[in-house]
């Protein structure tokens, strides 16, 4: 007796998880909306898109080092969060921002050894640690506010002969990852992780160190982010990062990379983070309430996350 | 006459080793019982008028809605899953009540609310079951769903004042006790019940421990879960209700901690994810002891910062003990 599942076609086994779907949507999402809104076809909204798809790569790319090991983790927006008030309330930029990474580095060393040594599932885990450090974050900064540096705002907001630095930083951030993930040992045990992880371990990897690694690269990948928001608003917010979490799941969902570990890639995590942008930007373009974006982003995180089949049922 | 060996004197278990087994048994307890222990002794020293009968009472009372809901979310922990649609549930339930954009009779819209509580319960449960996602994913792009709808309705209709026979429910006691924390009691007291002596509860109990083992069984682990969800979804909906009374006004940011509260509560009251120990006692101990937490915290001032990193801390450290013990034992 077999219990019944989800007919879904199987994507092809190679370790991208790309599949049509993947690289046809944000194709057909712009040309739909290119036709349809005169608006998005102006450079100003092509700037502001690409100043707002920013945060979201960020982060989707720390939450595809901690998918790849078969994890998942719920604090990014908590840490962003933090990171944006550990900046507003120091002195100066470069503290806040060495504060702000050594945090992201102490929050992804206790989430990967809560998960890879004490074995606590890695939603509970990043769950509590979610929780407390927004507790953290209302401590430093109860109310909005906070003073950010001008260099850093601008190197946030600024533009170089029309290209905005927030393509700047996202194209250094894919280069960086990328060249950690397909170019340097670290990625191959990563990947090898989460595809097998006790082949891994009877092939010499260090699989909990493997697993310590990637929620540490994710939270420092969502402090990045974090920096990013805060001189982009030039204010830091103790609730700004709140719906980042699911929406980095739900990137990384819609770019193939597998909950399940094993499977993922660079170019993926961008063309999820570029669908989910456009989706949020024709639907402020047609008018409709931000607060409907939230019930889409949930929506598209549903819909994402049941494509990918599973044999375990619950948490 | 020879001596039968079989005819050995009765031996009586001697003191110590009656002491070191109650000592185990003790030792065996959730945290709850011992962090409640705990919280009073603290309270005693540093706000001894949180003691006082009359303000025991209003926090057992508080503890209903809690208790409520952790009643739903244990049944769903222990089949290893999780449920932490609560917000959204209690945003929709406010909106239905108290917004006025349905105007209802009474008793059909508390039933429709318990019936809207069913109901994401279930949808939960069909995609948890069937479609085999997440758990965690799955109930948190629910609520964000479920609260992101209400929110943008109700930009068109502010909220307004609650039922009068909620307001009036929350507020009545019988025979000293508060009408609310009896409504809590004998509900979850039939249902333990039901769960230790019913097929259903050892169903829940086998496929929490081994999932693999009861579907090779054939036991119907995946109705089990299925129910499970939807009396998750039915007790955030009376737990809403409970909240709506308390408070007196519609509120859709009400109840927004619900379901960590929740969370945190099953996780100290001795259910772990699906290895089939604890009850229904431990967590609604736990329940209580999280009321009392939080009223001695804004006595002591700690704000919103200092509840939210204390509920961070424990559902990790109990989490964290939890593993450790499953692994050494």
């Amino acid at each position: 007796m077999s219990t019944p599942t989800w007919r879904v076609r199987q994507p092809a086994l190679t370790r991208s998880g790309l599949t049509l779907y993947n690289m046809g949507l944000p194709l057909l999402l712009l040309t739909l909306l290119s036709l349809a809104l005169p608006d998005f076809r102006q450079l100003q909204n092509a700037q502001n898109f690409t100043g707002q798809l920013a945060t979201p790569v960020l982060a989707a790319l720390g939450q595809l080092f901690v998918a790849l090991v078969a994890g998942i983790d719920l604090s990014v927006g908590s840490v962003v969060s933090l990171a944006g008030c550990i900046i507003a309330t120091q002195p100066d930029a470069l503290s806040g921002i060495c504060l702000a990474l050594l945090m992201g580095g102490l929050v992804g060393l206790i989430n990967g050894c809560g998960v890879a040594y004490a074995r606590v599932h890695p939603l509970v885990m990043t769950l509590s640690t979610a929780t407390f450090l927004q507790g953290l974050a209302y401590l430093i900064l109860p109310i909005p506010g906070g003073q950010i540096a001008a260099p850093l705002v601008q190197l946030a907001n600024g533009n170089m002969l029309g290209l905005p630095y927030a393509v700047l930083w996202c194209a250094a951030a894919v280069l960086a990852v990328a060249t950690l993930l397909y170019h340097s040992r670290i990625g191959l045990h990563l990947f090898a992780t989460g595809g097998n992880p006790h082949s891994a371990y009877l092939n010499g990897v260090s699989v909990a160190r493997m697993v310590v690694l990637a929620y540490v690269l994710c939270s420092l990948m969502a402090v990045v982010a974090g920096i990013y928001l805060t001189a982009r608003v030039s204010a830091a917010d103790p609730t700004m990062g709140a719906s980042i979490a699911l929406e980095s799941v739900a990137a990384v969902a819609l770019g193939g990379i597998s909950l399940t570990g094993g499977i993922g890639s660079v170019s993926g995590v961008v063309l999820g983070a570029v669908s989910l942008g456009l989706m949020a930007n024709g639907l402020n373009l047609f008018g409709v309430s931000p607060f409907f974006q939230g019930v889409l982003t949930g929506l598209l995180l549903l819909t994402a996350v049941s494509l990918q089949r599973r044999r375990h049922i619950g948490l | 006459m020879p001596e039968n060996s079989l005819h050995k004197p009765l031996q009586l278990p001697s003191l110590q080793h009656m002491l070191r087994h109650s000592g185990r048994k003790l030792a065996a307890l959730p945290p709850a019982y011992a962090a409640l222990m705990l919280l009073l002794a603290v309270a005693a020293i540093l706000r001894p008028q949180l003691l006082s009968p009359l303000l025991l009472l209003m926090i057992l009372r508080q503890s209903a809605p809690l208790g409520l809901a952790v009643i739903g979310q244990a049944l769903v922990v222990r089949c290893r899953s999780l449920d932490l649609s609560s917000g959204g549930v209690i945003a929709v339930v406010s909106y239905l009540l108290t917004s006025g954009a349905w105007n209802l009779p009474l008793p059909l819209a508390l039933l429709v609310c318990l019936l809207v509580g069913a109901a994401v319960g279930a949808l939960n449960g069909w995609l948890i079951t069937r479609i085999r996602a997440s758990s965690v994913i799955i109930t948190m792009a629910m609520s964000m769903i479920l609260s992101g709808t209400v929110i943008a309705l109700s930009q068109f209709r502010a909220p307004g004042p609650a039922p009068e026979l909620l307001r009036t429910l929350a507020s009545t006691k019988f025979w000293g006790l508060p009408f609310m924390a009896l409504f809590w009691l004998s509900l979850m007291l039939p249902l333990a019940w039901f769960l230790r002596h019913s097929v259903w509860g050892r169903v829940i109990d086998a496929g929490g421990a081994n999932p693999r083992a009861a579907e090779l069984s054939g036991l119907p682990y995946v109705r089990a879960v299925f129910a499970a969800h939807v009396i998750s979804g039915l007790s955030s909906a009376l737990s809403s209700l409970m909240l709506i009374g308390f408070v007196g006004m519609g509120n859709v940011t009400l109840g927004q901690d619900l379901a960590l509260n929740s969370l945190a509560a099953v996780i100290l009251g001795g259910v772990s994810f699906g290895n089939g120990r604890g009850g229904m006692l431990g967590p609604a101990v736990a329940a209580c002891m999280l009321a009392f937490l939080f009223n001695l915290l804004t006595s002591l001032g700690l704000g919103e910062a200092g509840r939210l990193m204390l509920q961070g801390a424990i559902i990790a450290a109990a989490a964290i003990v939890y593993s450790l013990r499953n692994e050494v034992s």
